[in-house]
């Protein structure tokens, strides 16, 4: 069990990538989308769709958020952040040009080649839409290697809906449906007034070489999931990305564990196939 | 023929360590006895039995920095942390040596903790096997004896004019040297621990009762005062802050419970955990089923702490008796 400590000094994996906040957009009244670029070329940091990063606040601490962003545009690290606690209001103060941190990336990710020549329901709810959106990018960005794709977002109210600026562009894609749905309307609002679980009943998609993707809150997570294996969904065919209090991301501050599994290292990306087998159920 | 030390000599090789390096030793506080730095030898409590809280505090400090952030001008400038002190631990007994030991498990799996690496590579340990275990303790139960050798650097055991020496790594190897040791025909009665706790195969036991109302019944009286996790020598779970001061930023790592409300709640307000029930089932799968199954040995090394510190008397042993008759019985059901 005793290992050697004395080669594993050197790098101190709690130290953060320097990087740049190069841009910051409003998404809704309390989500920013932050776009930030590492200052050392040098460092790496490769990701794919599903994967997470801690973000600094210097004197605020770190948090950990989904990679908004794909690797491969090299457009910078996107973040997109909703303004709930400490780090989050401090990071929702900054402007481009602060100097912030980033470690990662963690976790796992969703499959993509594993998806090519099916269907895909990328179904999210509120800021839980957001580590979704890499597998929109990487989806449209390769469009002919997948089938057809229903996006679902919902949100509380209209202005909560996040990346509305992006709806147009998904709807006009190839073989691509999107369907909106909010809590409560606004006078200007001209779509669904429903619960993400219901639009799913309504759309009642096929389970036939589909693939269900899920992320929101967790009481939306449970209805949609009874929801699509009501329509025949088998476990395996519906994928979540997990959400876990976690200070870390390495595997060692033991609190984003459910059951035998980290949140961080296991996952965040698990099917449901997967998720009945824990042995401690959220 | 037995290495072997008289008192006498051991304090003046403790004194002659003291000059040079830190030297953490059990020392009476009040009622208390901790492991504290020493400046003499007549600090040290030889006599004592279980130190009131475990030593883990030289590796994994209940408040440590992980590194700290300067504004400089434009930019923010990182300094990780260092260890550089030189560390020697008297005293330390064989149940805590392991619940150090074991720790490597998380600590150093990849990417290692460069600061636990660094406090373990600074830190050398002299043990002392238990000539008198206390009522609470159970290390045999859990796979340890009280004259383990097996995670300390140099291991002493009290023999009839003095100790005996067993020296165990290089590192007790340099510390040791220079140090004349005499060749003795020892006699004095090898340490026992008779408790019996049914620890074995307790992780199949647990996995059966995990959704037994046990633990929610169990849990109704604890106060999650955290003191069990504060004593321990494996609790291991941290939270990570900043604190600035006078524009320093430190990065801190500080001790932190699973038993604490709120200890999995995240952002949107879901505490996957909320119940009592679930938080403490969580402290005994962690060290029962879990941790076994990720780095092999057992998360508790029997040193009874928790045992004795409990306000509601939470007692680990009854529990592991209790697991398994529940899990026989669900056994049993299931046949």
């Amino acid at each position: 069990m005793v290992r050697e400590a004395t080669d594993k000094v050197d790098v101190n994996p709690f130290v953060p990538f320097p990087a740049t906040l190069s841009r910051v957009v409003d998404l809704t009244p309390d989500v920013k989308l932050f776009t930030l670029e590492l200052d050392n070329p040098e460092d790496e940091f490769d990701y794919k769709p599903g994967q997470f990063g801690f973000v600094s606040a210097y004197g605020s601490g770190e948090a950990p958020f989904g990679l908004t962003s794909v690797a491969y545009r090299k457009e910078g690290l996107h973040f997109a952040i909703r303004r709930v606690g400490t780090v989050t209001n401090s990071l929702h103060q900054l402007e481009p040009g602060a100097k912030v941190g980033v470690r990662g990336p963690f976790g796992n990710f969703f499959p993509m080649d594993d998806y090519k020549g099916k269907r895909i329901m990328i179904i999210g709810g509120g800021i839980g839409f957001a580590p979704l959106r890499p597998v929109i990018t990487t989806v449209l960005d390769n469009r002919k290697d997948y089938a057809e794709v229903v996006i679902i977002n919902g949100a509380r109210t209209p202005q909560d809906l996040c990346f509305a600026a992006e709806f147009d562009d998904w709807a006009k894609a190839p073989n691509t449906k999107i369907e909106l749905t909010v809590d409560a309307a606004d006078e200007n609002w001209k779509g669904r007034v429903a619960l993400i679980p219901d639009v799913v009943a309504d759309l009642k998609p096929s389970p036939e070489n589909t693939i269900a993707v899920i992320c929101g809150p967790p009481i939306m997570i449970r209805f949609t999931l009874q929801g699509l294996k009501k329509l025949g969904f088998g476990d395996d065919q519906i994928v979540t990305t997990l959400e876990g209090k976690m200070k870390c991301g390495l595997g060692k501050c033991f609190r984003c564990n459910v059951g035998e599994k980290y949140v961080c290292r296991d996952g965040p990306v698990f099917t449901f196939e997967q998720i009945s087998g824990f042995i401690e159920q959220f | 023929m037995t290495k072997t030390l008289s008192k006498n000599e051991l304090e003046s090789w403790l004194a002659n360590i003291l000059k040079e390096r830190t030297l953490v030793a059990p020392r009476r506080v009040d009622d208390l006895t901790l492991f504290l730095p020493v400046h003499s030898t007549d600090e040290i409590a030889f006599d004592c039995s279980n130190t009131d809280l475990s030593p883990k505090d030289w590796f994994f400090p209940r408040t440590e920095a992980l590194f700290t952030a300067e504004h400089k001008d434009d930019d923010i400038e990182i300094t990780p942390a260092v260890i550089e002190q030189e560390t020697v631990i008297f005293g330390i007994r064989p149940c805590d040596a392991k619940g150090i030991a074991i720790l490597d498990g998380p600590y150093l799996g990849d990417p290692a903790d460069s600061l636990w690496a660094q406090h373990r590579a600074k830190t050398t340990m002299i043990g002392l096997s238990c000539s008198t275990p206390a009522p609470q303790c159970f290390c045999t139960s859990m796979g340890g004896a009280p004259y383990d050798s097996s995670s300390v650097d140099i291991l002493l055991t009290e023999v009839d004019d003095g100790y005996a020496v067993e020296t165990v790594t290089e590192k007790g190897e340099t510390l040791i040297q220079g140090v004349e040791l005499k060749e003795s025909d020892v006699s004095g009665s090898v340490p026992s621990c008779d408790a019996q706790v049914p620890a074995e195969g307790i992780a199949e036991a647990v996995k059966k009762a995990f959704d037994d109302p046990y633990w929610g019944r169990l849990a109704d009286r604890c106060l999650h005062c955290n003191m069990c996790a504060y004593v321990c020598p494996t609790c291991y779970c941290f939270d990570i802050r900043d604190r600035t001061e006078g524009g320093k930023i430190e990065r801190l790592r500080t001790w932190e419970s699973c038993q604490s409300k709120g200890f999995t709640k995240i952002a949107g307000g879901h505490d996957p955990r909320a119940d009592k029930g679930s938080r403490l089932r969580q402290r005994f799968c962690h060290k029962l089923l879990y941790f076994p199954e990720q780095f092999g040995p057992l998360g508790c090394v029997g040193c009874g702490r928790c045992v004795v510190s409990c306000p509601v008397n939470i007692d680990i042993r009854e529990i592991i008796s209790d697991i398994q008759e529940l899990g026989a019985k669900v056994g049993e059901g299931s046949n």
